[in-house]
């Protein structure tokens, strides 16, 4: 793939003078509204608006990508750090999906999908994403085309089948990294059949990218990438302390350049500076909800379009989220990464997460995660899109219940899809939840 | 022996000194239990009624799995000696956990991972590997895998190939009498029947329905998991209309195997065998690989139209039917899609949907 001259010149000049440019102007104009004390929740984190800034500026700067350098759309648990070798502009669908279900965009952009045939029962976020590909709607102005789908099934199988569609509907190649699911514990010829497909991905990126595979250049995105996941884990550990200085829904929110800018500087940076102002309110008790009376974790994927409500809702009972499976999956398996072994410990990292691990492994992180952060509560989300998060749920809460007594109330939604998430219904269940907690 | 219920007939295989192990969909090499004299019963699609799966299982998992852990959990299941779960879906990689960890179920259970199209070099090594480490695990339990045995598995898995491949020629000449529910309660007995009796009950039943013209009506190719509701496989007969072929999970997919080479290492051949199994959504075969292999069947079958017959919430069918049909269209044959249920009979507006397609096709 060769990239010309002019689109190169283009990505560049927007990347240090367009970009930055349109950021100062977009920050000079857009109107501070006037900030208002919730009676409920601690003042905002002050590094928001740089999370905005950032995300804004990866996604204002995709669309002049397009033939300056090779495009991929990855899925949130393929190693990409792979990819940033060959310098790929890294587009991540499920991170889009979950922008869009913010937005409140979901049904809307789903049913593009759904005219064209995909079934409203298959995942939310592919239905977004192939109701994108057709419609080119967005929130985010506009995607560019991708030269390369680079998927692994740790997350789910239906990653494979949605991105196979992709694959089909634009005629580009599609790579998978096949990472066997972890019935029991994983064994060495797990990981021989992962580092083989890594090392024979390599040549097939050369033609893709144009560009040489670099060791030298691996190991220092490795580098980042740990480094980057390292500081998230602390960032999620910072919630250990009470009260605790964010939110689950705040982190739902910063986990995006650990998703989407993982293996660059800018991810890496970002997360430092989180950290230091989360240590600063610990060390001040700014709590992120003002009367931390009952600490909850979350398990699965967020409900992006009530994000902002059940941040009031909860904290009106004084309830915090603290922990959540879904956060701690870009930090929990980190420490397998290293630069002296890539290979091997890539497909370590990549296959012990928790989705790919049976569900006594599941149970064990949740177990530890109740202890570690003093959970009072547990809020599953049964996500009607996600299957490997969802089924075993049922189980999970009756098994804590059972041993550690603790509360749990199960949620039917959808990440994304308003449409299979009942209000009333919701509600009935949120108050009885509090009542058992104690927090009315 | 084949005339036996299934129960029955897997308490005398017990009572022989056989082990009996329940398999769950959809691959696994079944000649390397037959050599060790396990005797491999599938669970598809259990006729009961689900109450403490429930429990369990949200109401958006498909019914073969719902199914499946129901059989479980009602102790239908106690006199099994083992569970081999292959890794078919998300569905049922959760179920095969939440039996092994979560409901205090003690029986052995083997797992079997089959790797992920699009497969590459080291896909084959990890197949065969993954193979010699079931074995490996059987072995452990039961005791050691001969390797005669293991050939002679593979010579019979070839002799069901044959005779099921001639079931599959017939019918798709328009040779072949009976009804369309017929051929898959026979072709389903393979489910749990050894191959000693599975053959001949193949052979008598090809001798049976030996059709000296060809049949008249109107020939349809079936794709989807399963032949079920059986209910649909009856109001096609009552519209004068055949499965010429089908492109299932539960049956070509896995039964049209091409005849393996016994004269190389047994775990080689099985490994080549994986791979050159018709395409199969359950293991990731791309988009125009499928339409392809559909558009032959519709060739050699003179099919006039393709019935996508899907189980409801089954994402490893549903994500490829609107493409397929696109591609079908293009071709000029038509295709009706049905979002079933597998045991719950044909309802009012599907039997009038399937009517109306085949008004249009004839």
């Amino acid at each position: 793939m060769t990239m010309p001259i002019t689109a190169t010149i283009r990505y560049h000049f927007m990347k240090d003078i367009g970009a930055p440019f349109l950021m100062r102007l977009q920050k000079s104009r857009r109107k501070r509204r006037p900030y208002k004390p919730s009676p409920y929740l601690g003042p905002p984190l002050k590094c928001a608006s740089r999370l905005r800034e950032i995300m804004t500026r990866h996604y204002f700067l995709s669309r002049y990508a397009t033939k300056a350098k090779p495009i991929a759309w990855v899925s949130s648990g393929a190693p990409v750090e792979l990819l940033r070798v060959f310098d790929f502009y890294t587009i991540y669908p499920e991170n889009h999906g979950a922008l869009c279900g913010a937005q409140k965009m979901g049904p809307e952009i789903c049913q593009e999908a759904e005219k064209q045939g995909y079934h409203p029962d298959l995942c939310s976020y592919a239905r977004i994403d192939l109701g994108h590909a057709f419609s080119s709607k967005t929130p985010v102005g506009s995607l560019p085309k991708p030269d390369l789908l680079f998927c692994s099934n740790n997350i789910c199988q239906t990653i494979l089948y949605w991105f196979k569609e992709l694959s089909h509907y634009w005629q580009i190649p599609l790579i998978l990294f096949d990472t066997p699911y972890n019935f029991q514990d994983i064994r060495q010829v797990d990981i021989q059949y992962m580092v083989a497909q890594l090392e024979e991905m390599i040549p097939k990126l050369e033609v893709i990218s144009g560009k040489r595979f670099s060791p030298k250049r691996f190991e220092q995105i490795i580098t980042i990438a740990k480094d980057s996941s390292r500081l998230w884990g602390k960032v999620l550990a910072t919630l250990k302390a009470r009260p605790a200085p964010m939110t689950i829904f705040d982190a739902f929110i910063h986990l995006a350049p650990i998703v989407s800018l993982r293996g660059l500087p800018v991810a890496r940076q970002y997360y430092e500076i989180l950290l230091h102002e989360l240590e600063d309110r610990v060390r001040k008790g700014i709590a992120a909800v003002k009367e931390e009376k009952k600490r909850l974790m979350w398990d699965n994927i967020a409900i992006w379009f009530k994000l902002r409500d059940w941040s009031l809702l909860f904290a009106e009972h004084g309830c915090n989220f603290v922990a959540a499976t879904y956060t701690n999956a870009w930090a929990e398996t980190i420490h397998y990464l290293d630069p002296a072994s890539p290979f091997e410990s890539i497909a370590k990292v990549y296959s012990l997460v928790i989705l790919n691990n049976n569900l006594r492994h599941r149970l064990n992180i949740m177990r530890q995660m109740i202890k570690d952060y003093q959970i009072d509560g547990l809020v599953i989300h049964s996500d009607r899109s996600c299957k490997p998060y969802s089924v075993g749920q049922y189980d999970i809460k009756r098994l804590l219940a059972e041993e550690l007594g603790i509360k749990t109330v199960v949620i039917e939604a959808d990440m994304t899809d308003s449409r299979a998430y009942s209000e009333e219904q919701t509600h009935t269940r949120l108050e009885a939840f509090f009542e058992a907690l104690g927090a009315i | 022996m084949d005339k036996l219920n299934r129960k029955d007939y897997l308490l005398i295989q017990k009572e022989k000194g056989n082990v009996i192990f329940g398999v769950f969909p959809a691959q696994y090499p079944r000649e390397i239990l037959w050599a060790m004299n396990v005797v491999p019963a599938e669970i598809w699609d259990p006729p009961i009624d689900i109450s403490a799966a429930n429990a369990h299982l949200q109401s958006y998992i498909c019914s073969v799995v719902r199914r499946g852990l129901e059989l479980v959990l009602q102790g239908k299941c106690d006199f099994l000696d083992g569970f081999i779960f292959p890794h078919t879906c998300d569905s049922i990689q959760n179920m095969a956990s939440v039996i092994n960890d979560y409901i205090g179920q003690t029986k052995p259970c083997y797992f079997f991972y089959h790797p992920k199209a699009p497969y590459w070099q080291s896909a084959h090594q990890y197949y065969l590997a993954q193979l010699k480490d079931l074995a490996t695990k059987l072995e452990n339990d039961l005791g050691p895998l001969e390797d005669g045995a293991l050939r002679q598995a593979i010579e019979d898995s070839n002799q069901i190939a044959q005779v099921v491949g001639k079931m599959y020629e017939r019918r798709a000449k328009g040779r072949l009498g009976g009804q369309s529910k017929e051929f898959y309660n026979t072709l389903r007995k393979g489910e749990y029947l050894l191959p000693q009796d599975f053959i001949p009950l193949i052979e008598r039943y090809l001798r049976d329905n030996r059709l000296d013209s060809a049949k008249q009506g109107i020939p349809v190719v079936l794709s989807g998991v399963l032949p079920n509701p059986v209910e649909l496989l009856d109001n096609l007969d009552q519209l004068g209309v055949w499965v010429a072929h089908d492109d299932l999970l539960n049956a070509s997919r896995r039964w049209l195997a091409p005849e393996m080479d016994t004269s190389i290492d047994p775990f080689e051949v099985l490994t080549s065998k994986y791979f050159n199994m018709p395409p199969c959504t359950t293991r990731g075969a791309g988009i125009k690989e499928r339409a392809k292999f559909l558009l032959r069947l519709i060739e050699e079958t003179g099919s006039k139209g393709i019935i996508f017959n899907i189980v409801k919430f089954c994402e490893t069918e549903w994500f490829d039917v609107p493409n397929l049909q696109n591609l079908l269209k293009k071709h000029g044959i038509p295709s009706l899609v049905l979002d079933a249920e597998i045991n719950q009979g044909l309802s009012g507006q599907m039997a009038t949907r399937v009517e109306a397609f085949i008004e249009m096709i004839q």
